[in-house]
């Protein structure tokens, strides 16, 4: 039954590939969305979310065709019309935002210039200037700050948030019936997406826009969705309401979907403790800048400070955790953790031994007990050598035994990283990331590394093969008592793993603290805005209404005087303006960068009582 | 700001890459057998006008001194006076001893300046017969990849490639010239003297430009901001015309800067074969006869050129697309 506010109809939409009949990426799908209503659509990669909402659009390429089905907008199927009808609808009726902000606009062009572009080409009565007029009228609706200025400015100088909110203008200036939202938080920062799904949220209130939001997190859906749809393999297992999905889900795939959500909040999650021993790493008061040339002067340079001032003590056999947003100098920490790069001022020592002073030779020989495994499993392993060979690398390298013995080594390694041995000499072409992930840990392994440091390493697997490969470190610290660092901007994981967490913000530790401390009582009002705005189906004890940052972190080339969250923060006071704020020792060698640290922190434990 | 940034700091390299290039061909004019100074008095001369005229050039001094000599009067504007040629224009027979006067010689940059307008013409001419010949073809192949479209670009273009430029110089001129008498080939007279020329050399470098063309276009087509485009409401002439050839033209600007040394090396052979009066006729006669201060004079005239195109197309290009900086 249709009903009167029905505005898109998809009915038996089936699309297959053209030189395989019986494949099926979409099969025989069927919704409706109406005004003001936001259906939210949920599947794991592969299940075929970014075919379909391109389908609905008619803006499937070879080698997918449409088999069946009908795309129904105000009476007219999409799929049928003429292509100068199309032209009126798409881009016009129908919006729609992709999930990669930063690659959606020509980077040749000032952002502006091409929403006036695209405005005036579905509305040729348009004049430049009243195209123009509505432009910034709408950037100034999504919040996006001088949109005069950023009018002009391209692609490349916005951040992934602020691109994603020229999109969201994008999609909207023509003030379309249906918008087509096809995982637009993916790339994003969690506190930058909260924001997005806030005001997409706020949007939908005012222009009374049918939504179809896709995404792959549940959690996420759940935020904004009045209903929801689960694909599973081009099919929906089953479509509720968010409250009777997660209550009592039906289908046994959207079970195990929920089964599979990791925990950060609630009774049964176990946090690991951290534990009191002898410092293995210590970082002492390191700063690194990076000078860039800056574009409309005369040979001027910027000054990016990336880590402006990190001390930290890394435990002997902990897993410690640091997080923050991109761009806050998580991977510049890494790199100078792993002595890639020498920091500027400052010392690192490791084993009580200060790196900076160690001779080339002697540097070599201790980096065998530190070594970096890295985000991306597909470009950090060379494609043509086999994977023996990559695993002996170091081995050959550090000559650490003979040349006999480096087989018997590697394929122990292998074994006890749960590779079949059996791919000794093959390529590393067809091999799973999971598995291509085995092989950097193995070819860490075989050094015997006192100390792994892990950047986003886990970040490119999914759910399944992220817990197999947990347990393989697991396994590995209580057999060769290893301290994991692990570098990350997922909660969920940290939550899981770490003993002790550091919470970055422009280059700067603001607290560090135990993982019980900081999920269930953080002190910086940082970490509080962060963990607000993770997406979870678990009893939140930061409500995002009450948490939830605005804006983005300052320019690391123009650092704010006093305090540099303070721009951003909802409880700042007069001093934070002048005083910069110096790391206070809390119990347990924790320590946090607030002038309110001591008023915050009792101020949120009697809001736990309360809440309790 | 930036453009005067970029304008000296580019400038300066220029210079650099000026000076070494200079020093380079001044060295090995001068450590290449045969001497100067017999030739310009000519075979017959008795052997003390050969050590007078030597002298009197400075040919004896240390190449240094000779080099620093030479960069003093370059500063001045001053490319030197051939060897052979005098004023009036015409080539002394290498063997006779007619001892003008140095100052009756050609100066160099005379001669080049009167030369370099035609090879320009010639040049350009061909650049945009080239550009003609290769657009349509190349955007419809990187528009259609793996379909007729590609096949018939990538046909056109080994085929291009593959033709010899003198034997197609000689072709053309036989066929329009002589044949159909539609199109004069010998010497110049007036600007249909350079359509023949330029067809030839067009046809060496399109092959080039429908191939990156090509190449490029098809790689933009993949790009997210053009599989998208439609879908934000755009039209497909407009995705093609304004995007997705605008990206594409980078790799054909910096194609542009690397080709014109190739592009000058077939310009020396069509101007000969057409008996064309440019820049490359007057190279390869200089060569011939030994005429240091010619060869010298053009060297660091076409270097110059190569160098300022080169910056033209950064600044092109970074114009093209602001993340650019060179």
């Amino acid at each position: 039954m249709r009903d009167k506010d029905t505005i898109l109809l998809i009915q038996d939409l089936t699309v297959g590939l053209a030189n395989d009949p019986s494949a099926k990426i979409l099969d025989r799908i069927g919704f409706e969305l109406s005004a003001g209503k936001v259906l939210g659509l949920i599947g794991e990669a592969g299940s075929g979310k970014t075919v379909l909402a391109r389908a609905i659009v008619k803006g499937i390429s070879d080698p997918l065709v449409y088999k069946s089905g009908k795309v129904v907008y105000r009476g007219e199927d999409m799929l049928a019309v003429s292509s100068e009808k199309l032209v009126k609808i798409r881009g016009n009726s129908i919006g729609y935002i992709g999930s990669n902000p930063s690659g959606s606009l020509d980077p040749t062009l000032p952002v502006g210039n091409q929403i006036v572009e695209k405005l005036r080409s579905v509305n040729p009565s348009l004049s430049e200037k009243e195209a123009t007029e509505r432009v910034l009228e709408v950037l100034a609706a999504v919040r996006i700050p001088s949109p005069e200025v950023r009018f002009h400015e391209y692609p490349f100088q916005f951040s992934g948030g602020m691109m994603q909110r020229v999109m969201i203008v994008d999609a909207l200036v023509t003030n379309p019936a249906v918008l087509i939202a096809d995982n637009i938080t993916q790339a994003l920062d969690v506190t930058v997406a909260a924001q997005i799904i806030r005001l997409i949220k706020e949007l939908r209130d005012q222009f009374s826009t049918a939504i179809l939001f896709i995404s792959s997190s549940l959690p996420v859906a759940e935020m904004i969705a009045d209903e929801i749809l689960v694909l599973q393999q081009g099919r929906v297992v089953e479509k509720a309401t968010p409250e009777k999905l997660i209550m009592s889900p039906q289908h046994d795939y959207t079970k195990s979907l929920l089964a599979r959500l990791p925990r950060i909040w609630g009774p049964e999650v176990k946090a690991p403790t951290a534990i009191e021993a002898s410092t293995l790493m210590s970082v002492d008061d390191v700063y690194r800048t990076y000078l860039v040339r800056k574009k409309n002067t005369f040979n001027g340079r910027n000054a990016v400070q990336a880590v402006r001032g990190i001390t930290l003590d890394i435990r002997e056999g902990e897993n410690i955790g640091i997080v923050g947003e991109s761009g806050c100098g998580k991977s510049t920490l890494t790199r100078l953790l792993a002595w890639l790069e020498i920091p500027e001022k400052g010392t690192i020592c490791f084993g009580g031994r200060d790196l900076s002073e160690l001779s080339w030779k002697e540097l070599t020989k201790l980096r065998q007990s530190f070594q970096l495994l890295l985000q991306d499993p597909y470009s950090s392993l060379p494609a043509r050598m086999p994977v023996g060979r990559i695993i002996a690398e170091g081995l050959l390298i550090h000559k650490v035994c003979k040349k006999s013995e480096v087989r018997g080594r590697v394929l122990a390694a292998m074994k006890e990283v749960g590779l079949d041995p059996s791919i000794e000499n093959h390529l590393t072409v067809g091999l799973s990331a999971g598995q291509r992930q085995r092989i950097n840990i193995a070819r860490a392994l075989v050094l015997k590394p006192k100390l792994m440091i892990l950047d986003e390493t886990l970040s490119a697997l999914d759910q399944v093969e992220q817990s197999k490969l947990f347990e393989l470190f697991e396994k590995l610290q209580k057999t060769h008592g290893f301290t994991y660092i692990f570098i990350s901007h997922d909660m969920a994981l940290v939550r899981k793993v770490c003993h002790r967490v550091a919470v970055m913000y422009l280059g700067r530790i603001v607290e560090l603290a135990d993982n019980q401390t900081l999920f269930q009582n953080p002190a910086h009002p940082y970490s509080r805005a962060l963990l607000s705005a993770v997406p979870t189906l678990d009893d939140h004890p930061f409500k995002s209404e009450e948490y939830l940052l605005e804006g983005e972190p300052p320019s690391p080339v123009h650092i704010p005087n006093g305090c540099v969250f303070r721009s951003r923060c909802p409880v700042s006071i007069e001093r934070c303006k002048t005083d910069d704020p110096r790391p206070t020792p809390l119990s347990h060698g924790s320590y946090v960068a607030c002038h309110l640290v001591v008023e915050s922190a009792v101020d949120h434990a009697k809001i736990l009582e309360n809440s309790v | 700001m930036y453009l005067l940034s970029f304008l000296t700091r580019r400038l300066f390299q220029g210079a650099v890459v000026l000076l070494i290039v200079t020093f380079a061909i001044f060295t090995l004019l001068r450590i290449v057998p045969g001497d100067p100074a017999r030739l310009i008095v000519g075979g017959m001369a008795p052997d003390e006008v050969v050590v007078q005229k030597a002298e009197e050039l400075g040919l004896n001094d240390p190449i240094p001194i000779q080099f620093v000599r030479y960069l003093g009067d370059l500063v001045r504007g001053d490319l030197g006076n051939s060897f052979f040629r005098p004023k009036s224009g015409a080539t002394v027979g290498a063997a006779a001893f007619d001892d003008p006067t140095r100052d009756d010689r050609a100066e160099v940059l005379t001669l080049i300046l009167e030369t370099i307008p035609l090879t320009l013409q010639l040049a350009g001419l061909a650049v945009v017969f080239a550009l003609i010949m290769s657009f349509p073809l190349g955007v419809a192949a990187g528009l259609n990849p793996g379909k007729w479209q590609d096949k018939l670009a990538f046909f056109t273009g080994s085929l291009f490639v593959s033709i010899p430029n003198f034997w197609l110089g000689i072709v053309l001129a036989q066929v329009f010239s002589v044949n159909l008498g539609i199109l004069p080939s010998l010497g110049y007279k007036g600007f249909e003297y350079t359509i023949l020329p330029a067809v030839v050399l067009a046809i060496g470098i399109s092959p080039f430009i429908i191939r990156t063309l090509s190449v490029s276009i098809a790689q933009v087509m993949q790009e997210e901001f053009i599989t998208v485009a439609p879908l934000r409401g755009l039209r497909r002439s407009r995705i093609v015309g304004a995007h997705a050839i605008r990206n594409a033209s980078i790799p054909l600007l910096n194609l542009f800067g690397i080709q014109l040394g190739a592009l000058l090396g077939v310009l020396l052979v069509v101007e000969l074969i057409f008996d064309y009066p440019g820049l490359g006729r007057l190279t390869i006669n200089a060569v011939l006869q030994r005429d240091f201060p010619i060869i010298q004079g053009v060297a660091v005239f076409i270097s110059a050129i190569f160098v300022f195109i080169n910056i033209a197309v950064d600044l092109a290009a970074s114009y093209i697309d602001p993340r650019l900086e060179y």
